[in-house]
């Protein structure tokens, strides 16, 4: 094995909540706290598993804690990992790590304490400013221990959070949208994840759709929402980057997810914890889901070849083609810089606009993309396109 | 001389358990080791398993002793099971002497079973009434009997009953066989006569005829002839059914067996033609020979037109084993380049349709159906038009007429209102009714074809809950004002999407199927406007707005591979639309004419 390798970014999964949002499909489980001690465990040991099959400590730029409620964790649990994560990787001084936490989990104690253990930012799920909306989600907390949170987070020494807000929910109006849009921007947040809501056919809401009890979502108002959001949040100050993220930048420095630009600039990352997904040396990984069989796994203390663990369930090969064709798919979402042609061919040894000329051609006829500078170095989405983004990415993807 | 053999079919409704008895008769008889048996032998194709229905005839030779010791030669000519078929079953009929006549315990008499009933007595068979299925709790062996001796005149200790599933009684039906069921007859010193009952292709022998020999006798090196298309050959071998080729040197009187011509086509070796030999020809051919032809056409287009000739490949492979299939090239404005197909009727435009797609793997379009209409010009000319959008400019029009079908439908009384009701919206003309059964009416009528082509019988079965039946034949060409409704996508006409209607429906049917093709084509990158027109007039205007949103918000986690796998499916279901001009449409939109329904 190299001694050299890229710098990577890490995901811990904590898949616990209180209680599961109306809306929500993602891998998370209610009513499990009872193995949060032992899952905390097992997620140190999957980290040196994994960490030790090297024979040098990796470089780490990242960390995201990410759920499920991270902030269900005690800043104990919390310590306990960020220690083990210093101890088996070499972190970059300026490593980035962020915990996702909800309103009305956090109390100005508990954000000091992650503030004193290194965490340096935060992404606060708001999801909305009208309370009808909170309730209609499922949410656990109120605007108002939302906007407690937010300046119990400042107090705490937090100068890099994030704000997430959920758009084109059942009956929402332009004046509701209105009110979140206004919330967010009183609230200067650093950096701001707005998503379109978009409901798997299993979740309790996309049943109360189907049976008349919710009013099917508009796609048209959901597009009139972000245009709306599109235009105030560049008056307010506020850079897009990426379709569905908008961060500040003062000078040098720029707010945007250095953890979500891993993805989006496809380069590697560990997974940890049970569910997740890792990208690295060339394999996706996804990790087993149920809690139990998680632990059990972990526990198996078997060593594997970096970059896998006892704990993988799923283990793909990407081949040339695809990493080129998911290099595209997932650069073509920042929205700002798009993809350059000159880092895409140091990287993968083939020009994209030589292996895709059919496509981008087509492409840029529609409108859908454009070259950022008349040098054709960089394309990107136009801004029509950022809400067509599947319209042009599938061009990228399977057989040409 | 050919005292030892039984030539027999077994007539049945769908799902009747025809073969299923096929199967246990095999096993009983040792033709099939218990190794080698699969589901249901004689239906060989996927196809026919599935949807349950013979499509093709077969046959089968099987050897049984009998309780006075003497050993039986026993042919099964297995039947296609659907009324597009008729023509074929009337050829299989003709090769026997008589027919087990299989009745559902608790479904009772159909109008299928009817149907062939009345074909079987046309050709004179022996009838052996035998009521399946009655191992099941809802069975009623005693009020079917009762019917079929009402119907048949057989007295009740004369029908067998069965349960072919669980092999019950099957010996008494072969037994019935053996008694009841006169061998074959004919005389051995006669000029041949041998009828062809059905044919398939094989890749290494040609054609090879399904026959039942008349009089006369066929060896290895006889010069035969076919005296309908007047074709002369060789046989490449001849033999009989073990159910698989069992190659002899001599087929005699009485004799179902088959003869490999080595033909390249089926269309030189019609069903229904008669053998013979050059050498000592018979006077006469067997009577009932005629040319089947398609009542159902429709266009067929490859998606992708680099598809085109894969396309013309299969066909014409399909149609090797399948004369009544025909195709000629036609080209589409809208869809380009393809085939214009004609069936006899829609389940075999179904079988097709799904052949192509799955033993081909073709992504193909298929138009909506169209009878053949017969249209005077005001010059004097006549022409038969098969495909709307080739239909001449009205001015030029003195007259349309358009096939009319005689069609029975068998029902429980309790729907008799409701049978009324649906077709007379259907422009039916009532004939009589007769009660074969108790409970039971059978309904005549005379109703136009391209009204039974729409959705006749699946608003049939609803309305009487599944238990009507339906059994149609061709009538005669019947003018009537009918107009030509088409459709325009972004003002484009778009001739795969035109259809011919009665003037007095031209209005509704023009509004739904404006408000289908609306809910059917996708939204696009742009705004598009869908017109319905007649006679010039615009009767119905929609507009599918412009797609402003379609994306994956977020990433789950770094969840790629599903975000990747998404677009995947995404692309492939793009694909498998049609572009037609910019616009984007997808198979389903050129069957909406189709699914108008009562919404």
């Amino acid at each position: 094995m190299l001694g050299w390798m890229e710098v990577h970014g890490v995901y811990l999964h904590f898949p616990f909540c209180v209680k599961r949002c109306l809306y929500c499909d993602f891998n998370t489980t209610t009513g499990t706290l009872e193995y949060l001690p032992e899952y905390v465990n097992a997620i140190c040991q999957e980290i040196d598993l994994v960490a030790s099959s090297l024979s040098f400590p990796l470089k780490i730029h990242t960390i995201y804690l990410g759920g499920g409620t991270p902030s269900l964790l005690s800043v104990y649990q919390i310590d306990q990992v960020l220690t083990r994560m210093r101890l088996s990787f070499d972190l970059a001084r300026e490593t980035e790590i962020t915990l996702e936490a909800n309103p009305g989990t956090v109390s100005f104690n508990y954000l000091f304490g992650l503030h004193q253990l290194g965490v340096n930012r935060l992404s606060l799920g708001i999801q909305s400013a009208v309370p009808a909306e909170l309730t209609l989600m499922g949410r656990i907390h109120t605007v108002e221990e939302a906007r407690q949170s937010i300046q119990d987070a400042r107090m705490a020494g937090f100068d890099n959070f994030n704000l997430d807000f959920i758009y084109g929910l059942p009956g929402q109006t332009k004046a509701n949208w209105q009110q979140s849009l206004d919330f967010a921007i009183e609230n200067a947040p650093e950096h701001l994840s707005l998503y379109a809501l978009t409901l798997d056919d299993h979740t309790p809401m996309a049943r109360q759709i189907a049976d008349g009890i919710l009013k099917t979502p508009d796609d048209d108002m959901a597009a009139d929402f972000y245009e709306m959001a599109m235009d105030q949040l560049a008056k307010a100050g506020y850079q897009q980057y990426e379709i569905s993220n908008w961060a500040t930048i003062c000078g040098d420095t720029s707010r945007v997810c250095m953890h979500n630009m891993q993805y989006w600039h496809n380069q590697p990352y560990l997974g940890f914890g049970s569910g997740s997904h890792g990208y690295s040396q060339g394999v996706r990984t996804v990790n087993v889901v149920p809690l139990e069989e998680y632990i059990k796994r972990v526990r198996s203390d078997q060593k594997q070849v970096f970059p896998l663990s006892p704990a993988n369930e799923i283990r793909n090969e990407i081949g040339e083609t695809t990493r080129m064709q998911e290099a595209m798919m997932l650069g073509l979402r920042l929205t700002d810089e798009g993809i350059a042609r000159s880092h895409y061919i140091l990287l993968y040894q083939q020009d994209y606009y030589e292996i895709f000329h059919k496509e981008i051609d087509r492409l840029l006829g529609l409108g859908l993309l454009e070259w950022v500078e008349d040098n054709q170095e960089r394309i990107r989405l136009t801004r029509k396109a950022r809400l067509l983004g599947n319209q042009v990415f599938m061009n990228f993807v399977g057989d040409a | 001389m050919n005292d030892h053999i039984r030539n027999f079919c077994i007539i049945a409704h769908i799902d009747h358990g025809k073969s299923t008895l096929a199967d246990r008769m095999l096993q009983m008889t040792g033709t099939i080791s218990e190794r080698e048996m699969t589901d249901q032998v004689l239906d060989s194709m996927d196809l026919e398993r599935e949807k349950g229905v013979t499509i093709k005839a077969s046959a089968v030779r099987m050897n049984y002793i009998a309780k006075d010791g003497k050993q039986y030669e026993l042919n099964l000519i297995d039947t296609p099971g659907h009324v597009d078929f008729n023509y074929e079953v009337s050829r299989a009929l003709e090769a026997c002497e008589g027919a087990l006549l299989v009745v559902d315990a608790t479904q009772g008499i159909e109008a299928q079973t009817l149907a062939n009933l009345y074909l079987a007595l046309e050709s004179n068979l022996v009838i052996i009434p035998v009521i399946n299925k009655i191992d099941l709790n809802s069975a009623r062996p005693d009020e079917v009997s009762d019917d079929l001796t009402n119907l048949l005149g057989t007295p009740g200790d004369q029908i067998v009953r069965i349960s072919a599933k669980e092999g019950l009684n099957i010996d008494q039906v072969l037994d019935a066989i053996i008694n009841r069921i006169p061998p074959p007859g004919g005389q051995g010193d006669e000029a041949l006569k041998a009828l062809i009952f059905d044919s398939h292709y094989d890749s290494y022998k040609g054609v090879i005829a399904y026959i039942r020999v008349f009089d006369g006798s066929i060896k290895t090196n006889s010069m035969l002839r076919l005296m309908a298309t007047h074709t002369e050959l060789k046989p490449v071998e001849i033999g009989f059914f073990g159910p698989d080729l069992r190659p002899v040197s001599e087929l005699f009187p009485g004799d179902v067996g088959y003869v490999a011509t080595g033909l390249k086509t089926v269309s030189e070796c019609r069903v229904g033609d008669t053998i013979t030999l050059v050498s000592n020809p018979a006077n006469r051919p067997m009577p009932g020979y005629r040319k089947v032809k398609p009542m159902v056409f429709a266009g067929i287009y490859p998606v992708d037109g680099d598809d085109y000739s894969d396309l013309k490949d299969a066909l014409e492979k399909l149609q090797l084993n399948d004369a009544s299939l025909i195709y000629d090239p036609e080209t589409s404005q809208a869809l380009n380049f393809g085939f214009r197909c004609g069936f006899l009727g829609l389940f075999h435009m179904e079988i097709i349709q799904e052949r192509l797609e799955r033993e081909y793997d073709l992504n193909i379009i298929v138009t909506a159906p169209s009878v053949e209409y017969e249209i005077v010009l005001v010059s004097g000319e006549t022409v038969h038009i098969d495909s709307p959008a080739r239909f001449p400019g009205e001015e030029q029009i003195a007259e349309i007429r358009e096939p009319w079908m005689k069609v029975q439908i068998f029902t429980p009384t309790e729907f008799y209102g409701t049978v009324m009701e649906l077709a007379t919206k259907r422009r039916g003309i009532f004939l009589s009714q007769e009660y074969p059964a108790p409970n039971r009416v059978q309904l005549s009528y005379d109703i136009p074809l391209s009204e039974i082509i729409i959705d006749f019988f699946d608003d049939l079965k609803s309305r009487t809950k599944g238990y009507a039946s339906l059994d149609y034949q061709f009538a005669d060409y019947r003018p009537d004002e009918l107009v030509k409704l088409e459709v325009l996508v972004n003002d484009d006409p778009v001739d795969a999407l035109a259809a011919i209607v009665h003037k007095k429906d031209a209005y509704h049917k023009g509004q739904r199927l404006v408000t289908k093709l609306k809910a059917i084509i996708p939204r696009q990158l742009f705004e598009v406007a869908v017109q319905a027109s007649a006679s010039g007039r615009v009767i119905s205007r929609a507009t599918v707005k412009a797609l402003r949103k379609d994306v994956l918000a977020k990433c789950y986690g770094g969840d790629i591979t599903r975000k990747r796998k998404l677009l995947e499916k995404q692309k492939k279901g793009k694909r498998r639309m049609k572009m037609v001009g910019s616009v984007e449409i997808p198979q389903d939109a050129f069957m909406a004419i189709l699914r108008l329904g009562e919404e």
